[in-house]
């Protein structure tokens, strides 16, 4: 009777003696062991969706100068400045994407308690994390001899600005990885304890999803 | 009396808004209406009123399904203990 209406579970902790008192005129049997509260979301993994709230927010505004500048002038790219390389950055992009592949499939591997899977995927997101901002890097190179810098148009500064930042980002979250691969090579996470990998992977997962939202913006409109 | 004011009120402030020509003008920009520069501030300022929305919007979603999951999941559970509930019944409410 009690148990279908309203009764709903919260946590699984383990059952501790309650301090039973009867109601009114004694009542009847006994109520059953309280369980202490425990809270339904990580403290960390709500920290870190807070954090991703405010990283988009930061973006946004980046976004936000984007529009005003690009809408504003009537040709675009500004005549005498170097074409983006829109064709590798789009290769660019499908690594980058199979990164958030093989991170998500590493925390399945872990709540299986496959370690070993997940080490080697964690390794090859990683490594997909590592080519994208080489090939970055490698392209800003050729976009700086061919003329286009931070100086050298509002174009330039737009274009190193909200890309520099997003690998600058890419760049932080490498390091996470680096150590959370780290930890998971040591065995530190487990079915029960894998908090330290879930947070590590919802901000690599937000840097990867933003991704495509600026190769947008930026390279194609 | 006083609700005749305030409906009078009101219907001064949305015929105002209704003039697009007044409202349009932008002190910031130095526009007209069909200023490229002011579509650019334009398109940036609603972009940047929806994203808080959105995000905030998100992270809520992202709160609810969390719930939900750790509802069904301790709802599968064998001992089927309640917590933190109201007591409706006399049982629940000997403690």
């Amino acid at each position: 009777m009690a148990k279908s209406s309203t009764a709903r579970k919260l946590d699984d902790a383990p059952l501790v003696q309650a301090d039973r008192r009867p109601a009114f005129g004694g009542g009847g049997p006994p109520a059953p062991p309280v369980r202490p509260n425990t809270p339904i979301a990580n403290n960390a993994w709500l920290a870190v969706l807070m954090l991703l709230g405010a990283e988009a927010m930061f973006f946004a505004g980046l976004i936000g100068a984007f529009l005003v500048f690009r809408i504003a002038s009537p040709v675009w790219p500004p005549p005498f400045q170097p074409r983006l390389p829109t064709a590798v950055t789009a290769i660019n992009t499908l690594i980058l994407l199979a990164s958030a592949v093989t991170i998500r499939l590493g925390m399945r591997a872990n709540q299986r308690g496959d370690r070993a899977r997940l080490v080697r995927l964690l390794l090859w997101t990683a490594a997909a994390g590592t080519s994208f901002l080489l090939i970055q890097g490698f392209e800003w190179f050729r976009l700086i001899h061919f003329g286009l810098t931070v100086s050298s148009s509002v174009y330039g500064g737009l274009f190193y600005t909200i890309i520099g930042c997003h690998g600058l980002h890419v760049f932080g979250a490498l390091i996470w990885l680096v150590v959370v691969w780290q930890n998971a090579r040591a065995g530190k996470y487990t079915r029960q304890n894998y908090v330290g990998l879930q947070t590590c992977g919802m901000y690599w997962t937000f840097v990867v999803g933003l991704w495509p939202v600026l190769y947008g913006l930026v390279y194609l409109y | 009396m006083l609700r005749k004011i305030h409906c009078i009120m009101m219907a001064a402030g949305f015929t105002l808004l209704a003039r697009t020509a007044t409202t349009w003008a932008c002190a910031v920009c130095l526009g007209g209406e069909s200023d490229s520069l002011t579509d650019g501030f334009k398109a940036s300022v609603l972009f940047l009123m929806a994203t808080p929305y959105l995000v905030v919007g998100s992270i809520v979603c992202g709160l609810i399904f969390n719930y939900r999951r750790a509802l069904k999941k301790r709802e599968k559970s064998e001992t089927l203990e309640p917590i933190g509930h109201l007591a409706w019944n006399q049982e629940d409410s000997v403690r």
